[in-house]
């Protein structure tokens, strides 16, 4: 079965400000979800970046530049990843969708693993 | 993948107790004028279990590593801040990771009496002690007090910078001043506790957490020997009480029920034994205060077995000190319906119709629900359906308006 990168973007920033109780109930959300990857043998791997847009490197002109990136015009960063398997995109998408990170505003990108 | 706990470990409201006892650590840390600080760290610490938790699992010891991040995330400040402002690494010490009770129970009073200093408003307190001590959200608070979370947030804001001016220390006050501001640490336990306890009836679960909140802060002021004073035992006494009726007080389609109709079977036992408990510490106090009163009026209806036996006149001469002692209209109403039940319905409906010119009587539901609940009992259907009639023109809770809207078509039926 092929493996899927879901990518977790996300708004810059913190959030809205939620209450213990409110940070808990999404806590748990997020690991009812990752548990149940978990036992249906999905879950290859997942990990949380830290909050800040983090370095684009470039080639120019002879040496290699480093800024800010790489979403600095859009405000928005990879705040973290899950890579699953699945049969196909359809299959990955039906899991994505199930993600509690589409609840709380953020967006998810599916890709396929290369496979030879 | 193969060491995680689930999220079976996160028992019922980990994050918010936790919040109340890091926030208690943190502000000893970096004293009360940094309270705003204080919530930026307990607000990382939280953010990186959301992060960490569900890819790891969560810890065998939860509360633990709450401690443990938070103290990082602090010092991670600290060191990020040196330069403005020296600070002693070893003070790190004094913020143990490991569970300390004593130590707990120190700070979160020392907490409460920041909270709850008198030169903040009554609100103030009530807000500020449940954002902070007891790990409440601004949400949470603004749906109790029935107004918008903006202006919560802009209350505690304020409360705040207030604390800051004050300058105040982080500590459990002593002497003469701790006489002077125990009392509003009191006054703050009992309106988080009557908060609970009249709004929303039962539709709200937030609410009925205040409760229970209210009576774990009480149970905390009497712990620690400089607050456990007489007073602070009859509030405990009072809150066991009337909490022991929490679960008799709703009926099964959640209407609310009157000390007659409940199930008393439903009342929790333990809970009374310790209210009695608490009476008898409460019998300390040099002078009698208003919880003593009405921990002891409460303590006749908990010690009746059935309405019936309800020791009326006993009750009468509670509600009798207690209206010279804090005349307010609730206070009155009770008083009257006690008379009620000890000389009968005629007695009473002529101490309340002597409160009837008070326009803030005149405001309340329940003093017209009393005279036409009073007016019925002596036959007199017609002006009981005025009575009732004009209880269901003022404000009054779902249960409650739709309890007297029975009672006002009974009227009807009988005359």
């Amino acid at each position: 079965m092929p493996d899927f990168m879901l990518f977790l973007h996300q708004d810059l920033g913190t959030g809205p400000i939620r209450s213990p109780e409110e940070m808990m109930a999404v806590t748990k959300e997020y690991m009812a979800w990752a548990d149940r990857m978990r036992a249906e043998g999905r879950l290859k791997g997942g990990e949380r970046l830290a909050n800040d847009p983090g370095k684009v490197l470039r080639p120019k002109g002879g040496r290699i530049a480093v800024t800010d990136g790489p979403y600095a015009e859009t405000k928005e960063l990879i705040g973290g990843y899950f890579a699953i398997s699945a049969t196909d995109y359809d299959e990955a998408c039906r899991i994505a969708e199930s993600c509690p990170h589409l609840k709380y505003g953020g967006r998810i990108e599916v890709r396929q693993f290369h496979t030879m | 993948m193969s060491e995680h706990g689930g999220t079976d470990l996160l028992v019922e409201g980990l994050f918010r107790r936790e919040a109340g006892r890091l926030a208690a650590r943190l502000t000893r840390l970096f004293g009360p004028a940094r309270l705003p600080l204080v919530e930026d760290v307990l607000q990382e610490t939280f953010a990186a279990a959301l992060a960490r938790w569900p890819i790891d699992g969560a810890p065998e010891r939860p509360a633990a590593w709450l401690a443990a991040v938070a103290r990082n995330k602090a010092l991670d400040r600290l060191r990020r801040e040196v330069r403005e402002q020296p600070f002693d690494e070893a003070l790190f010490d004094a913020m143990p990771i490991t569970e300390e009770p004593k130590a707990d129970l120190d700070d979160t009073l020392a907490l409460m009496f920041v909270a709850c200093h008198p030169a903040l408003g009554e609100d103030a307190q009530a807000m500020l002690t449940l954002k902070t001590v007891c790990g409440f959200g601004v949400n949470d608070i603004a749906r109790a007090y029935l107004t918008s979370s903006d202006a919560v947030a802009q209350r505690l804001v304020r409360a705040k910078a207030d604390i800051r001016k004050l300058g105040l220390t982080f500590e459990i006050p002593e002497g003469g001043e701790l006489a002077q501001r125990l009392p509003a640490l009191l006054q703050a336990v009992y309106l988080l506790f009557t908060g609970g306890y009249t709004a929303g009836e039962g539709e709200d679960l937030i609410v009925a957490e205040f409760c229970v909140e209210a009576l774990r802060l009480a149970e905390l002021i009497t712990r620690h020997p400089a607050t456990a004073t007489g007073e602070a035992h009859a509030l405990a006494a009072l809150l066991s009480f009337q909490h022991a009726r929490a679960s008799a007080r709703i009926g099964n389609s959640g209407e609310l029920l009157r000390l007659a109709e409940q199930d008393r079977s439903l009342w929790d036992r333990e809970l009374i034994a310790r209210g009695f408990a608490h009476l008898q510490g409460a019998m300390t106090a040099r002078e009698l205060s208003v919880y003593h009163v009405e921990a002891g009026a409460a303590a006749v209806h908990a010690s009746a077995k059935d309405f019936d036996s309800t020791d009326w006149q006993q009750l009468a001469q509670y509600y009798a000190m207690l209206e010279e002692l804090k005349p307010t209209a609730v206070v009155r109403l009770n008083a009257a319906v006690a008379t009620a039940y000890a000389e009968g319905p005629q007695i009473a409906l002529l101490k309340l119709d002597r409160l009837s010119g008070d326009r803030r009587m005149d405001d309340y539901a329940l003093f017209h629900a009393t005279r036409g609940d009073l007016l019925f009992k002596l036959g007199r259907h017609e002006a009981a359906h005025a009575a009732f009639g004009k209880a269901l023109e003022r404000p009054l809770s779902d249960p409650e308006r739709a309890f007297i809207a029975t009672r006002a078509k009974s009227c009807r039926r009988v005359s």
